[in-house]
C-alpha cells in the first residue's frame, strides 16, 4: 500500500441556507486504503462525499483528488472516480445492458473492453439472463447492482460509495466486498459511508466518525476505542458514544409508554 | 366511509403539486392566498359577471326582450351539466395524459389502513383538482347572482347541483378508463413480447391522436352559442345516453314535468353510483397491479461504434444522445413530443375542410398553409424539447453530474439531438406541406431555409432556459422546466424567431397583398435572416455553455 494521499480535504466547508452541512473540516484518505465514512443521518456524509466528487462546490476550503484539484477539473476527477450514491436512480427506459454499454461510453472505454467487462461483471452479480430486459422491472437490488457494475467497470482509481450494499443479497455483498479489499490491494482508494456498522468494523483501514457537520472521530478501531475510552467495545457503542446518542435506554422506554 | 381519509389523501394530491410549483422547497412555507388565488379569482370574477348579468336584465325595459333573455338564460342553465360533463372529462384526461409516465403515484399509500373505496373517491376529486374546479366555482357563483333578479333561483340550485354531479360523472369515467388503459396496455405489452415497445409506442401515438380527434371536432370552430344550442335541442333526443340524464332532468325542472325530474335524476344518480362501483371494484382488481417486464434485446452483447461515431460525436456525446433517443420512443411522458407535429397537422387540415366547404382555396391561403406547416411545428417542437431536455433526465441526472461528462460535451449532445429530431419533424410536416398545397419553386426554398434556420438557431436558445430552469423533480408528473423559466423560454424565442424571419416579411406581404418586390429581394433577405440566426446560435451558445458549467456543479441530488 503506497501512503500517497488519495483524498485531501482541508478546511472544507458547506452551508445550505442556515443549515451548515459541512463545517471546515480536514481529512486525509491514502491511496489504497478503505475509509469508512459514519455518522447519523444529516451529519454531513454525503455532502461530503459530492465535494470530493465536484457536484457541489464548498463554500470554503479545497477538495484535491488523486493529485488534482476538483475546482480546477471536475471532469479529470470524475473520470478517475466510480460513484455510488444513495438510493441511485437509474434510467429505467434503458436496459441493465444498455445502461452499462452507456457507462462504458461515457467514460471513452475501449469496445472489446467495455464488452469483457460488462459481460464478467453480469455473471458474477448473477444478472445474466436479466441484462436485456427494462430497469423499470428490476428489483431494487438487482438496479444497485447495475450501478455497483457501472461504478466499477471502467477500473477507477477511487471509489465513492454511499450504502453500497443496500438491497444486496448475501452473495452479491461478499463478492463486492471481497472485490472491495482486492481492489484495495491494487492500489484503489474507497470512501464509503454506511450505516451497518458492522460492515465498517469489517472491512475499513480507518473510519471517521461525523456528527453536525464536524469530524468528531477519526482513526482505526483502536484508536477510537482509545478516544471513547471503551477498550472491549465494538463499533456501535462507540458510534453512540461519540455521537453523544448513547443513551438510549430512556428513549426506548418513553416509546413503551 | 372515513371521510377523514379522503380529504387527507386529497391534501396530499393537492400538496404533491405545490411541491413542484414552489422553487422554495426547502423550509416551504405555504401562503394560503396565492394557494387559492385562482379559485379566490373564479369566485369573485363569477360573481361580478352574475351582478353585470343581473343589472343587464334589471335595465331591460323591453318585455319581449326580457321574456327572450329569460328563455335564453333557462335554455343555458339546463345546457350546463353536459357542458360541465365535457370539460371535466377532457380536462382529467389531461391530467391523466401527463401522469401516466410516473411509475409512482403521491396518492395510494397501500399498506395505509384506508379502503378502495376511500381511495378511489379521493382519486376522482383530485382529478378535478385545478381547472374543473375552477370553472365550476366561475359558473356556480355567476348564476347564483344572475338567478336572483331572473327570478330562476330554484332552477339555478339545482343547476349548480347537476353541474357538480355531472363533473363527478366525468372524473369517475375518467378514472374508469384509467384503470382499464393501464391494464389494457399491459396486457398488450405482454403479448407483443419483444416489439412491446413499438406496440408501446404506436397504441400511445394512436391513443392520443383519436384522443385530440374528438377534442377538435368538438371544440374547433364551434361557437359557445351554437354548442349551447346543439346541446340544449340534442339532449332530449339522445336520452338513451346516460351521461345526457342530468341535462334532461334539468330541462324538466325548467318545464316543470316532475314525473321526467324524478325519473331522470334517480337514474342519473343510480348511474353515477354504479360507474362508482366499478372503478373502486376495478381499483380493487388492477390498483397494484404492475406491468410485465419488457424485455428488448435477447441475443449476444455486441457494442458497436455506430453512425454518430462518425459523424464526430465522442463516445460520451453520443452516449448521450443515443439514451435521449430511446428515452423519447420509450418514457409514455415523452411520447406526447410525437403527436404535437400530428396535431398541426390536423388543425389546418380541419380548419380547410370546414371553412371552405364549396369554394376554391385561395392562393394566399395555400401560401400561409405550407408556410405555416414548414416552418411552425419544427420551431415548436424545438422550442419545447430544447426547454426540457435536460429536465428529462429526472432523478437519473445524479448519473450526468458524476460522469466525466464536460458542460462542452453536455451542451453539444444535448443541442444536437434537439436539432436532429426537430429537423425531422421539420422534413415530415415540409413534405405533408408540399403534398397539400403544391407549392413553388421560391416559396419551396423560403419555407425550408427558415424553418431549418429556426430549428438550429432555436434549438441552443431554448437549450440555454433549459439548463438554466431545469425541474427534475418527477412526483406527481414530470415537469422537466420551472413554469418562469419555460414562460422565459417561449417569449424570448419568440421574439428572436420574429428577428431572424423578419428579412422574410416583406416578401410575405407580397404574397399575401402582392405588393410589388425587386426580383433579387430573396437574394438577400435570406442569407441576411441566416446571418442573424447564427449571430443568435453563436450568443446564446455562450450562455448554454456557462449555465451548464454552474449546472454540473450545483447537484440537485
Amino acid at each position: 500500500m503506497t501512503h500517497l494521499s488519495g483524498v485531501k480535504l482541508t478546511s472544507v466547508s458547506k452551508r445550505y441556507g442556515d443549515i451548515t452541512a459541512v463545517d471546515y473540516i480536514d481529512l486525509e484518505v491514502r491511496r489504497g486504503e478503505i475509509f469508512g465514512l459514519l455518522g447519523p443521518n444529516g451529519s454531513g456524509k454525503s455532502t461530503t462525499l459530492k465535494m470530493i466528487l465536484g457536484l457541489v462546490k464548498p463554500d470554503s476550503g479545497s477538495v484535491n483528488v488523486l493529485g488534482i484539484n476538483v475546482e480546477d477539473d471536475p471532469v479529470a476527477v470524475k473520470r478517475k472516480v466510480g460513484y455510488v450514491p444513495e438510493s441511485p436512480r437509474v434510467y429505467e427506459f434503458l436496459t441493465g445492458l444498455e445502461f452499462l454499454d452507456f457507462t462504458g461510453d461515457v467514460y471513452g472505454m475501449q469496445l472489446e473492453e467495455k464488452k469483457k467487462r460488462i459481460e464478467e461483471f453480469l455473471k458474477a452479480l448473477d444478472l445474466e439472463g436479466r441484462e436485456g430486459d427494462m430497469i423499470s422491472s428490476y428489483s431494487e437490488g438487482m438496479k444497485q447492482k447495475v450501478v455497483i457494475i457501472s461504478a466499477l467497470m471502467h477500473k477507477p482509481e477511487l471509489l465513492l460509495l454511499d450504502e453500497p450494499l443496500s438491497g444486496l443479497d448475501p452473495k452479491s455483498a461478499r463478492i463486492v466486498k471481497d472485490l472491495l479489499r482486492e481492489l484495495a490491494s491494487q492500489g484503489v482508494t474507497t470512501i464509503m459511508s454506511t450505516h451497518v456498522l458492522e460492515i465498517a468494523q469489517a472491512m475499513c483501514d480507518r473510519i471517521a466518525i461525523m456528527y453536525n457537520g464536524r469530524m468528531s472521530a477519526l482513526g482505526t478501531m483502536k484508536e477510537l476505542r482509545q478516544k471513547a475510552r471503551m477498550p472491549d467495545s465494538g463499533l456501535e457503542d462507540i458510534f453512540l458514544k461519540l455521537t453523544g446518542t448513547g443513551d438510549i435506554k430512556p428513549v426506548v422506554e418513553a416509546l413503551m409508554k | 366511509m372515513n371521510w377523514k381519509n379522503v380529504l387527507r389523501l386529497l391534501s396530499v394530491d393537492r400538496k404533491s403539486s405545490r411541491l413542484i410549483r414552489g422553487f422554495r422547497f426547502r423550509r416551504f412555507r405555504e401562503n394560503k392566498v396565492v394557494t387559492y388565488a385562482l379559485y379566490i379569482g373564479a369566485l369573485l370574477l363569477g360573481l361580478l359577471i352574475g351582478w353585470l348579468i343581473a343589472n343587464f336584465y334589471s335595465g331591460i325595459s323591453d318585455t319581449a326582450f326580457k321574456e327572450d333573455f329569460l328563455q335564453g338564460a333557462s335554455s343555458l342553465f339546463t345546457t350546463l351539466p353536459t357542458i360541465a360533463l365535457l370539460y371535466g372529462l377532457v380536462f382529467s384526461q389531461m391530467g391523466q395524459m401527463q401522469r401516466i409516465g410516473a411509475k409512482v403515484s403521491i396518492q395510494p399509500l397501500y399498506w395505509f389502513p384506508i379502503t378502495w373505496a376511500e381511495h378511489t373517491v379521493a382519486s376522482i376529486l383530485a382529478n378535478l383538482i385545478g381547472w374543473p374546479l375552477i370553472i365550476s366555482i366561475f359558473i356556480c357563483s355567476s348564476i347564483s347572482v344572475a338567478s336572483v333578479p331572473l327570478g330562476l333561483v330554484p332552477l339555478a340550485a339545482f343547476t349548480m347541483f347537476a353541474l357538480l354531479a355531472s363533473l363527478f360523472l366525468a372524473s369517475v369515467t375518467t378514472e374508469v378508463l384509467k384503470i382499464l388503459q393501464v391494464r389494457i396496455s399491459g396486457a398488450l405489452t405482454k403479448a407483443a413480447g419483444r416489439a412491446a415497445i413499438w406496440v408501446r409506442l404506436l397504441g400511445s401515438i394512436v391513443f392520443f391522436v383519436i384522443f385530440y380527434l374528438i377534442y377538435f371536432s368538438l371544440y374547433y370552430n364551434v361557437s359557445i352559442p351554437s354548442l349551447i344550442g346543439s346541446i340544449a335541442g340534442g339532449q332530449r333526443i339522445l336520452w338513451f345516453i346516460p351521461y345526457l340524464w342530468l341535462g334532461i332532468a334539468l330541462s324538466a325542472f325548467a318545464s316543470g314535468l316532475m314525473p321526467e325530474i324524478v325519473i331522470f335524476s334517480l337514474a342519473s344518480l343510480a348511474f353515477i353510483y354504479l360507474l362508482f362501483l366499478a372503478a373502486v371494484r376495478l381499483n380493487a382488481r388492477f390498483g397494484l397491479y404492475e406491468e410485465p417486464s419488457i424485455k428488448i434485446s435477447r441475443g449476444a452483447y455486441v457494442p458497436r461504434a455506430g453512425l454518430l461515431g462518425r459523424l464526430g460525436f465522442s463516445f460520451a456525446e453520443a452516449a448521450i444522445m443515443r439514451k435521449d433517443f430511446k428515452a423519447f420512443t420509450r418514457r409514455r411522458e415523452l411520447i406526447y413530443i410525437f403527436i404535437m407535429p400530428i396535431v398541426f397537422i390536423i388543425v389546418p387540415i380541419f380548419s380547410s375542410m370546414r371553412g371552405t366547404t364549396g369554394e376554391s382555396v385561395p392562393f394566399s391561403f395555400q401560401s400561409f398553409l405550407f408556410v405555416y406547416l414548414t416552418v411552425l411545428p419544427g420551431a415548436l417542437i424545438t422550442i419545447a424539447l430544447g426547454g426540457f431536455i435536460i429536465g428529462s433526465e429526472g432523478a437519473g441526472v445524479w448519473y450526468i453530474y458524476s460522469s466525466p461528462i464536460s458542460a462542452k460535451s453536455l451542451v453539444k449532445a444535448k443541442y444536437f439531438f434537439v436539432t436532429f429530431f426537430s429537423f425531422a419533424i421539420t422534413l415530415v410536416c415540409f413534405f405533408v406541406a408540399v403534398l397539400l398545397t403544391l407549392p413553388s419553386l421560391e416559396m419551396i426554398a423560403v419555407g425550408l431555409t427558415e424553418g431549418i434556420l429556426l430549428v438550429f438557431s432555436l434549438a441552443m436558445v431554448s437549450l440555454t432556459f433549459g439548463i438554466k430552469g431545469a425541474d427534475f423533480r418527477e412526483l406527481p408528473r414530470s415537469r422537466m422546466i420551472r413554469p418562469m423559466w419555460s414562460f422565459i423560454n417561449g417569449l424570448v424565442c419568440l421574439l428572436l424567431a420574429l428577428a431572424i424571419v423578419s428579412p422574410i416579411i416583406p416578401y410575405g406581404l407580397k404574397i399575401l397583398f402582392d405588393m410589388a418586390l425587386p426580383e433579387s429581394y430573396l437574394y438577400m433577405a435570406l442569407p441576411l435572416s441566416g446571418v442573424i440566426a447564427l449571430v443568435v446560435t453563436y450568443a446564446f451558445r455562450r450562455t448554454a455553455l456557462k449555465n451548464a458549467e454552474e449546472f454540473l456543479l450545483k447537484a440537485e441530488i
